[in-house]
């Protein structure tokens, strides 16, 4: 079931999505990859911008497409990372 | 900008220069004819702790901030801009690794690379492969438990003295990244000589010809090679070369200012003459917008905000043409002993040139930033 801190986490995720990508919306499972709108300069904006507003550190382990291939993905990424540290 | 920094760094800058006025600057003429930098000068920066300047003390570094490390690309920039490179290409090899290796990996290779008792290299360049990374030609192939690496490194700065090298090819049609020491059975290297600027910093192309590569010297996962490890050492890259080209910025403009005051025509000095004050002008105010730039990108990197690479991208872009217009000019105004190798000016206009190409060239810059500041409009509404 997707929380209100998940549905918080993603749609913060698609206002830095949509303000740093040029087009009109986007939806949850929309593939990021398959849309082309995630090149190598940006992929590590995003991913900086994950660590920071998330205050969590993406690590080698962390790279693999299905975290960061759509909203929904990301979000449950984000909220992996965060429950896995107040373990 | 001084007043942006904080008392630390603004000690550390002095720091650097004093360093540059007396171990650099009487001798880069010198390495810049002899196309070398002596051991001896890199052991005097390993040991002043300068490879290992981002590096965290607990790997062997010294922890600085990335603004101190702008600070002391520019101080080593004014002074040679081949000898800067060394420092870059460390940097940018550490922070790949300290962003994405194994612990197993950090803890073998980074305080070697940190004290400078190793010196990396940052092997992605291809002789058909320069601003176009993802057509590598460099390959790996499984084999057993290691992987068989073959390939052609080309304009590899620093390869000519590195002890190990982050490799970048493809395994099947995925992106990596290796980590290869230069004495692996089947390493090859070939210094390049001759080169117009940055004579001295050791670019060599080196052949990979089924080189055997561990498993445990992959770094990050395969396929995030060019998206994730590359683009950590890059950014890394062009925040030292957009300072070290500042660096050279006000050597151009302290070079000119100083001829111009002494070098008379008739009864005035050069700095009396109108021509000679604007050039000397733009100059200025290059510096000033230069240094400002790269600060805000130093800053921004160092608060890990989303924005520091587009802020690299514009300093690295700003600086490299404003150093190369620089040196120009001083050369302009140093008239015929500004074309001698005994003036500065004349190593500087060479070397400028040089920061318009490496790191991504000018043109790769704009459209770079041209696209992300187009997808940006609805950030401006």
């Amino acid at each position: 079931m997707v929380t209100e801190i998940e549905n918080d986490i993603k749609q913060t995720l698609r206002d830095f999505l949509l303000a740093s990508i040029n087009i009109a919306d986007l939806d949850d499972e929309d593939n990021l990859f398959e849309l082309g709108i995630v090149n190598s300069l940006f992929a590590v904006q995003l991913m900086t911008f994950i660590e920071k507003t998330f205050d969590l550190e993406v690590e080698a382990d962390d790279l693999d497409i299905e975290n960061f291939k759509s909203l929904n993905a990301a979000g449950a990424f984000v909220m992996k990372k965060k429950s896995r540290r107040n373990i | 900008m001084q007043h942006l920094l904080t008392e630390q760094q603004d000690a550390r800058h002095t720091e650097f220069k004093v360093f540059v006025a007396s171990n650099v600057e009487p001798f880069a003429e010198q390495w810049d004819r002899e196309q070398a930098i002596p051991d001896s000068t890199l052991s005097l920066l390993a040991t002043s702790g300068y490879f290992g300047c981002c590096i965290p003390p607990d790997l062997g570094g010294k922890g600085w901030d990335v603004v101190t490390f702008g600070l002391l690309n520019e101080a080593l920039g004014k002074g040679s801009s081949a000898l800067t490179v060394f420092l870059t290409v460390q940097t940018m090899v550490s922070m790949s690794l300290l962003k994405w290796g194994t612990p197993e990996q950090k803890r073998k290779w980074l305080p070697p690379l940190a004290k400078g008792e190793m010196i990396g290299a940052f092997a992605l360049t291809e002789p058909d492969a320069g601003s176009d990374i993802q057509s590598l030609a460099t390959e790996l192939i499984a084999e057993g438990d290691h992987f068989i690496l073959n390939g052609t490194k080309k304009w590899i700065s620093c390869a000519q003295i590195a002890a190990v090298f982050l490799v970048f090819g493809k395994l099947k049609q995925h992106s990596v990244a290796c980590l290869v020491p230069r004495d692996a059975p089947g390493v090859s290297v070939t210094p390049i000589h001759d080169l117009m600027g940055f004579r001295g910093a050791g670019l060599a192309e080196v052949r990979f010809n089924r080189v055997e590569v561990p498993a445990d010297n992959l770094v990050g996962r395969p396929g995030f090679a060019l998206s994730h490890v590359a683009p950590v050492g890059l950014q890394y890259g062009r925040l030292s070369t957009a300072c070290s080209g500042l660096g050279l910025l006000r050597g151009c403009l302290e070079e000119s200012i100083a001829y111009a005051a002494r070098r008379k025509i008739g009864d005035r000095t050069m700095g009396e003459i109108g021509m000679i004050r604007s050039l000397i002008a733009r100059m200025g105010t290059d510096w000033e917008a230069g240094s400002l730039l790269c600060h805000h990108a130093c800053k921004a990197q160092d608060d890990n905000l989303p924005v520091a690479f587009e802020k690299t991208l514009m300093a690295k872009y700003f600086t490299s043409r404003a150093a190369v217009s620089a040196a120009s000019n001083a050369v302009q105004i140093r008239g015929a002993s500004g074309c001698h190798a005994s003036s500065a000016v004349s190593r500087y206009y060479r070397d400028a040139k040089i920061m318009e190409i490496i790191e991504g060239t000018t043109q790769i810059h704009e459209s770079m930033l041209g696209k992300m500041l187009i997808d940006q409009t609805r950030r401006l509404k």
